[in-house]
């Protein structure tokens, strides 16, 4: 178990309602996870609460424990956590250290921090370049990247701290759709090469697509926690201002139609719409070749 | 990198390619040694010349003169003006123009002061035009300065651009909104609050987000820092380095007991 | 508390980064209100910021820096009043420690007490230095005291004074006003800005 967090309950100073109440799950090693809410429900207090930040640095009160890597943060100072749990955030540019010059010298920047000897730099930065895709831009300044490579050099200047934990609060937010498809291929491949993923989206189709898990937060609660497939067609969305994917509101809709088999779970992705279309009746089993077919 | 407001100009010359240290402390020394008063005017003249000596070496004698002169004529006709013809001291009487007296005393004092201020700057500017900032902050950090300073000095310089930025941003938003910059005091007096409030409120809305940025980069990590670049130093930049501040120690000593001694 | 305690959270991350924010600010408020042609400067409203937010030895460093860095990097005159703009934030860092920034009237008080402050420790760098002028307009008003009979260190010290006073005020008045509207959530970070915000 690479994240455990029990009952976690946390009020901001200052503050009388609670930002988080009695949060409990645990993640496991590799795992991608999606938190979802509505704007306000408490998703960044969550990253920040998975990265030891919270209540280090904000105080406040918390009652229950998280424990990261097998580090309680409430014991543990947020330096210990930098090279276990990377946390990436939405505005790029307020990522960057604002010391560095280059993109080079910016994925540099944690390394230095963390007392890395400088023999070992090279191979780690060029290595976090690689993956973000950044590798020949390593002499630009960074305040002459497009918001999308922002985004991925500020992936990088993580990646290079090597975490085993990643999370990322809205991290596509401010980017377009070009940039955020960069980012989220990159969180696929570190995903299928091990790194644990908590990814706060809001980006419902993609999480469909390829995360192991969903979690709902509403107002501070969890209200669901399961396969994509469970949560994202749970009418529970729809009452919290979430919304369901258009998949889910056609095959819905098509219900009362006879159009989606009954008892049979409701799409969130193109190829489960697809599938149960079929099982309908609807479509043939032979799909025919149309060129107005998107797929 | 280019900074805007920069005096740093990228170059090749010997003194571009000196240690940082070396020319911050040649710098530093040859203030102290101006302002001890050693010999009244001669400090000033002596350190000057030799500044500009190596200036000339390096090329770059021409752009600190026009630089010193930009900074200083204004304030140079003003001193002269003032002080020829009000400093209280003023006793011998040079020329009398109508009911001002233009006195010895004051145009002395004038000139000691412009002498000693354009040394300084000469001295100053060896270092600001050929050292870029980051350098130093780097050369400062290779010799122990702690990491959070390095920051405080570091970080402001690429920040400035960009705030800059928005505060033009901020102009033309509130001049399409009918903000008035020109015109009477009144109206210049309005002006301040739309364009100061957004800029202040949009800056510090950033510092939290930056704050924990650092953080999970370990920036409060206690662990010594290590660096990935090193700056080239020479054994004997290191020995002149003490030599200079031995010298401006000891003058400023002597400067100091000369002064106490004969009630300069 | 230790020393070393007191400092670390005196100088936690995030007040360096207000430290950095603020002394752009310093910057750029400064060149913009010179644009503006007023008669104050807002030169300082950062340091005062900090001062209130975290202390005045937070304070008194981000006034110190932001004259070196200007002077580094472009007008070398600005750093030899470095000591000045550090007395700026000292100051107003322990007006606010002793309770001298809850109200607006208070703020004023404020403004009035570091005009004072700084003017003492501006006049040997003035005088010294500078031999009392600076090149701008405030040089009228020395001159005009050498001219009926005053040394030159009264002189420059009602110069700074009159120089000083409108801007001081006014940017005491602006940052108590700024850190009174900032959201809790971020005032909460800092300690100190508890004794000018309850």
């Amino acid at each position: 178990m690479v994240i455990d967090v029990n009952g976690l309950t946390y009020t901001y100073p200052s503050t009388t309602n609670p930002a988080l109440k009695s949060i409990t799950f645990q993640v496991q090693s590799g795992q991608l996870v999606a938190v979802i809410g509505p704007n306000g429900a408490g998703k960044s207090t969550l990253c920040l609460a998975l990265a030891g930040l919270i209540p280090a640095l904000f105080h406040g009160q918390m009652q229950g424990t998280v424990m990261v890597c097998d580090m309680d943060t409430q014991q543990h100072a947020p330096g210990q956590f930098a090279g276990q749990v990377g946390l990436v955030l939405q505005n790029p540019i307020n990522q960057f250290s604002g010391m560095c010059y280059t993109v080079y010298e910016e994925v540099a920047f944690g390394l230095e921090n963390l007392g890395v000897l400088r023999e070992l730099m090279p191979k780690r930065i060029d290595q976090a370049l690689q993956q973000v895709g950044l590798a020949e831009l390593s002499g630009r300044s960074p305040y002459t990247l497009s918001s999308g490579q922002q985004q991925r050099l500020a992936l990088a200047s993580i990646l290079s701290l090597e975490p085993s934990v990643l999370l990322l609060d809205e991290p596509t937010a401010m980017l377009d759709p070009q940039g955020s498809q960069d980012v989220f291929e990159i969180i696929q491949r570190l995903v299928r090469a091990g790194t644990t993923v908590v990814i706060a989206e809001h980006h419902l189709e993609w999480i469909a697509q390829y995360a192991d898990r969903a979690i709902a937060l509403v107002d501070g609660e969890m209200i669901l926690d399961g396969a994509p497939r469970d949560v994202l067609s749970s009418p529970v969305l729809l009452q919290a201002g979430i919304g369901w994917l258009r998949y889910t509101q056609a095959a819905k809709r098509g219900q009362a139609y006879g159009l989606w088999p009954t008892n049979y779970p409701l799409p969130v992705t193109l190829e489960q719409a697809v599938t149960g279309f079929q099982q309908a009746g609807l479509i043939s089993s032979e799909p025919e070749t149309n060129d107005a077919d998107p797929s | 990198m280019y900074i805007p407001h920069s005096l740093y100009q990228p170059g090749d010359s010997w003194l571009h390619h000196l240690h940082p240290l070396t020319k911050l402390v040649f710098s530093l020394a040859a203030i102290v040694i101006i302002f001890s008063g050693l010999g009244g005017w001669l400090s000033a003249i002596i350190v000057g010349l030799l500044t500009m000596l190596l200036l000339w070496l390096a090329g770059l004698a021409g752009q600190v003169v026009r630089s010193i002169f930009q900074l200083l004529a204004l304030l140079t006709v003003v001193l002269f003006l003032v002080h020829g013809l009000f400093n209280p001291n003023n006793q011998t009487i040079l020329l009398e123009l109508g009911p001002f007296a233009i006195g010895k005393e004051g145009l002395v004092f004038a000139s000691t002061i412009v002498l000693r201020l354009a040394a300084s700057l000469a001295a100053s500017l060896l270092l600001v035009f050929t050292t870029h900032p980051a350098q130093l902050v780097q050369a400062l950090t290779e010799v122990g300065l702690p990491h959070r300073l390095a920051y405080l000095l570091g970080s402001p310089l690429l920040l400035l651009p960009q705030i800059a930025g928005r505060v033009q941003i901020i102009q033309a938003a509130q001049q399409a909104r009918g903000l008035e910059t020109q015109g009477k005091l009144l109206q210049r007096v309005r002006a301040l609050f739309p364009l100061v409030a957004p800029l202040v409120f949009s800056s510090l809305v950033d510092v939290e987000e930056r704050s924990l940025a650092l953080e999970v980069r370990g920036f409060s990590a206690p662990n010594p820092k290590t660096s990935l670049n090193e700056l080239v130093d020479t054994p004997t930049q290191r020995i002149a380095r003490w030599a200079m501040m031995l010298l401006a120690g000891l003058l400023l000593a002597v400067g100091i007991w000369w002064r106490a001694y004969s009630g300069y | 508390m230790s020393l070393k305690e007191q400092l670390r959270k005196d100088f936690s991350t995030i007040t360096l980064v207000l430290m950095a924010v603020a002394i752009v600010l310093n910057i750029v408020l400064g060149q913009l209100v010179s644009l503006l042609k007023l008669p104050i400067f807002l030169d300082s409203i950062g340091t005062v910021l900090v001062a209130l937010l975290a202390g005045p030895w937070a304070g008194g460093l981000t006034g110190l820096l932001t004259n070196l860095i200007w002077g580094l990097i472009s007008d070398p005159v600005a750093a030899a009043f470095a000591p000045v703009a550090m007395v700026i934030g000292i100051v107003a860092g322990l007006c606010a420690k002793y309770g001298l920034f809850k109200k607006w009237w208070q703020a004023i008080i404020s403004g009035v007490i570091i005009t004072l402050a700084l003017s003492i420790i501006a006049i040997p760098i003035r005088v010294y230095m500078f031999g009392g002028l600076t090149g701008s307009g405030a040089d009228f008003i020395t001159a005009y005291l050498l001219a009926t009979g005053k040394d030159l260190f009264s002189a420059v010290f009602i110069t700074v004074i009159t120089d000083n006073l409108i801007d001081k005020i006014v940017t005491a008045l602006l940052a108590w006003a700024i850190v009174k509207g900032l959201p809790k959530r971020f005032t909460s970070r800092f300690p100190r800005a508890s004794a000018v915000i309850d």
